[in-house]
């Protein structure tokens, strides 16, 4: 059971639901994605078209159009710099080499999971929301099938991204790991599908349909 | 700041369950308001030389993918403008009024547009939608259908659970899965199970669409019901899909003898982000044209995985309950939610069924959780096992058919026995991972998957993977339970692959007796007209719906 931080809850539904106030503004202001509210102790540099890598070592992890730079934190208010540091950390300890790529057209997880994994060398990718939502994808699979899947945003803390990041590795590998024990807390749509919505739709405003992924360089702070 | 001085009442009140839930405001540029956005269009239609030419105010020219495949396959062209000239007042009435057949409501509803259908609702409260319901619904006799899942994706559990469900009455039960690559076992587990638990039963392991084609053409499921469909372009195209590659999907099961319908409810849109400003029952008007364009015998509707959504705003049960209405109008089965937790309040949650529950409908859930919800891989139902007695109780309270029956606890561990054994012993001669005695025994006796022993995962998931490759079929499953002297089970199996041959559970909102006879739209049509029509629970039944063992009879005392 992940402990919530309720202060944080209301903080984002707070500041979601002053959005919400009807003015021809409020469409624009949250569509300049290079806003000064970056992510606080991480730097985000976009380095251009990613491009599939050859490596096998190579495992990606492919992020939604706002992780980072319209949103900040999970729905439960973990950093997005601690969602990334325990997914590359996870990676590496297994001897992998993460790549974070953002993928612009789509918000969908299984579907920025799939064209991460098609540019990861290994063929395998994590694909994660704002929100948190995440799912571990190969190249070879379905849009919709996957290795393993999280949907429920949530249920994941760091513990989980640390784990979602060693068993990408592993399947990177070859190899055949146990799979991240799935949670399953039965109260948390009605305690936050309303607000994974509200979120949701403010995520949509960063997807551009007409943009390739980009390669990004990351840079903890702290 | 100073502390602001708090009545207590207040306070009471907002420590409730009902305080847990997440309330939100109608946003109606995204979408989030359940009927009536000022976006949705004006009901208009046009035909000219045979051909839908203005639908909603929009011209052919501007149709978009949907409008076009909606008029040009769900609308009756014939009657369009007629049925369009009549008021919403004139049509909402029609759907409550004892005195104008269903078939007749249906011929004229066949020719209306999504935003007067749309319309159409926002002129019913939620008790004329019952009433209605009531009589709309295609199939006479009232089922229900249950998930089955384990948070482990324990085979055993699985098998348990399936035949205890199917005891319990369920018509049809659901899996998914925790672990992706689990799929092909789980599927094995309910078709085992189910059959020992009561033959008849149609099973379904919601995953994947090629997968779920694959395993039913194998014989390990019956029926398939993840197919969505939305109501904007938007989400359709994020899907890779096209209403036409969705028609082509169906008739692949059609034409396998696999029973299917789409899935489809208020809320997706706007939950991805992509309602283009219109209400969720306006969106899920066009779904259900899109199903019955496309052929598709039914519908699993009432939000479902999205509750959260309509649940969250004002007006949004009516939405969900009107949806299911809509579906049985245009002629189809519906599967009608109930499936996923929306609310921490037990009030809330009890309300939110009452409109399917009390009038019925062909399936009243579409996925009551048979396993407590802690091991419910729908990320939980509205309501679980452990609700059973408290449902129970309101079908006697009210003399209502919910689908499910009173059972005695000796009966319910036998049959759980039977089903582990039995899947033991396919596990065993398929050369499976072995299902040890004392896994069996945990099973029988247990309520969640943590009442049993752990299995070894990454050798349960190469079974899955031979299942798959080695392309093991139903009919490998009846030769190992005959060998091994589950005759009985292998023979409900067999009567299963048989039926896709006949094809007759193709037709409408069908289901399956112990017997193999097949009941559908086609052979118990709802007839209700009135009082003392349409469904009449049978004073055998009635008996069973009283006789909860744990009632005090005064013959004891």
């Amino acid at each position: 059971m992940v402990s919530l931080n309720e202060e944080v809850i209301r903080k984002v539904i707070a500041e979601v639901l002053a959005e919400m106030v009807p003015s021809p503004e409020a469409g624009k202001k949250a569509e300049n994605p290079s806003s000064p509210k970056a992510a606080s102790s991480m730097k985000l540099a976009e380095k251009g078209a990613a491009e599939k890598s050859s490596d096998p070592r190579d495992v990606v992890i492919g992020i939604s159009p706002g992780f980072g730079v319209g949103f900040n934190e999970t729905i439960v208010g973990t950093p997005h710099s601690e969602v990334l540091r325990q997914l590359m950390a996870g990676i590496e300890e297994e001897g992998m080499k993460p790549r974070v790529v953002r993928v612009l057209h789509t918000c969908d997880v299984a579907f920025i999971g799939k064209k991460a994994a098609e540019l990861s060398g290994s063929g395998v990718a994590v694909g994660v929301l704002s929100r948190g939502t995440a799912v571990i994808h190969h190249k070879d699979l379905p849009p919709l099938g996957n290795l393993e899947l999280f949907p429920q945003s949530p249920l994941l803390d760091s513990e989980t991204f640390r784990a979602i990041g060693r068993n990408a590795a592993k399947y990177g590998k070859g190899e055949n790991p146990v799979p991240v024990p799935t949670k399953n807390d039965p109260m948390a749509r009605p305690r936050y599908q309303g607000l994974a919505a509200l979120l949701h739709n403010k995520e949509m405003r960063f997807v551009d349909p007409k943009k390739d992924p980009v390669e990004i360089e990351v840079v903890f702070e702290r | 700041m100073a502390e602001k001085k708090r009545s207590k009442r207040f306070q009471v009140l907002e420590n409730r369950p009902v305080h847990k839930d997440g309330f939100i405001g109608e946003w109606i540029e995204t979408g989030l308001i359940a009927m009536g956005s000022p976006n949705d269009p004006k009901p208009s239609v046009k035909v000219s030389g045979g051909k839908i030419v203005e639908m909603d105010g929009k011209r052919r020219e501007d149709f978009d993918m949907i409008d076009q495949f909606i008029a040009d396959y769900a609308i009756d062209v014939s009657i369009t403008e007629e049925a369009m000239a009549k008021s919403d007042e004139e049509l909402a009435r029609m759907l409550v009024d004892i005195n104008v057949p269903a078939e007749e409501v249906r011929k004229i509803f066949g020719g209306l547009t999504p935003a007067k259908l749309a319309s159409v609702m926002d002129k019913l409260n939620i008790v004329e939608i019952m009433m209605a319901m009531q009589k709309m619904r295609v199939r006479q006799t009232p089922k229900n259908q249950a998930h089955v899942t384990s948070a482990t994706d324990n085979p055993v559990m699985l098998a348990c659970d399936a035949a205890e469900a199917a005891y319990r009455g369920f018509a049809e039960i659901e899996t998914t899965v925790a672990v992706f690559k689990y799929g092909p076992l789980n599927a094995l587990s309910l078709l085992v199970g189910s059959q020992v638990g009561r033959p008849g039963v149609l099973t379904q392991d919601a995953l994947e669409e090629s997968f779920e084609l694959e395993i039913g053409m194998r014989g390990l499921t019956a029926y398939a019901e993840t197919v969505s469909v939305y109501g904007t372009e938007g989400v359709f195209v994020d899907g890779d899909d096209t209403p036409w590659s969705k028609a082509f999907l169906a008739s692949c099961y059609a034409s396998r003898g696999i029973k299917m319908r789409f899935t489809s409810g208020t809320g997706s849109e706007a939950q991805m982000g992509a309602a283009e400003g219109k209400s969720m029952l306006y969106l899920e008007a066009r779904c259900i044209l899109i199903t019955k364009g496309a052929g598709v015998q039914g519908l699993q509707n009432g939000s479902i995985s999205c509750i959260g959504v309509p649940g969250a705003v004002p007006s949004g049960l009516r939405a969900v309950a009107a949806e299911n209405l809509l579906t049985m109008t245009m002629g189809m089965e519906v599967a009608s939610g109930n499936d996923q937790t929306f609310s921490h309040s037990d009030l809330r949650r009890t309300a939110r069924t009452i409109p399917q529950f009390f009038p019925g409908t062909d399936l009243i859930f579409s996925g009551y959780s048979a396993v407590p919800n802690c091991d419910n891989m729908f990320a939980g139902s509205n309501w679980d096992i452990e609700d059973m007695d408290d449902y129970l109780a309101l079908q006697r309270d009210f003399k209502v058919d919910g689908g499910v029956r009173p059972v005695l606890e000796e009966d319910v561990i036998a049959v759980r026995n039977k089903a582990a054994r039995a899947l033991q012993a396919v596990y065993e001669e398929l050369g499976f991972p072995p299902i040890t005695d004392e896994e069996v025994e945990a099973a029988t006796y247990a309520n969640t998957s943590k009442d049993v022993p752990p299995r070894n995962i990454p050798e349960d998931l190469k079974a899955a993977d031979r299942i798959m490759k080695e392309g093991i079929t139903g009919v490998d499953v009846i030769k190992a339970l005959a060998k091994r002297g589950f005759r009985d089970v292998a023979e409900a199996i067999l009567m299963m692959m048989k039926q896709r041959i006949s094809g007759d559970y193709l037709q409408t909102s069908a289901w399956i007796d112990e017997n193999g006879y097949v009941w559908s739209a086609v052979n118990d049509p709802n007839k209700y007209h009135g009082p003392t029509t349409g469904y009449q629970m049978s004073p055998e039944r009635w008996e069973e719906i009283k006789n909860i063992p744990w009632a005090i009879r005064a013959e004891d005392v």
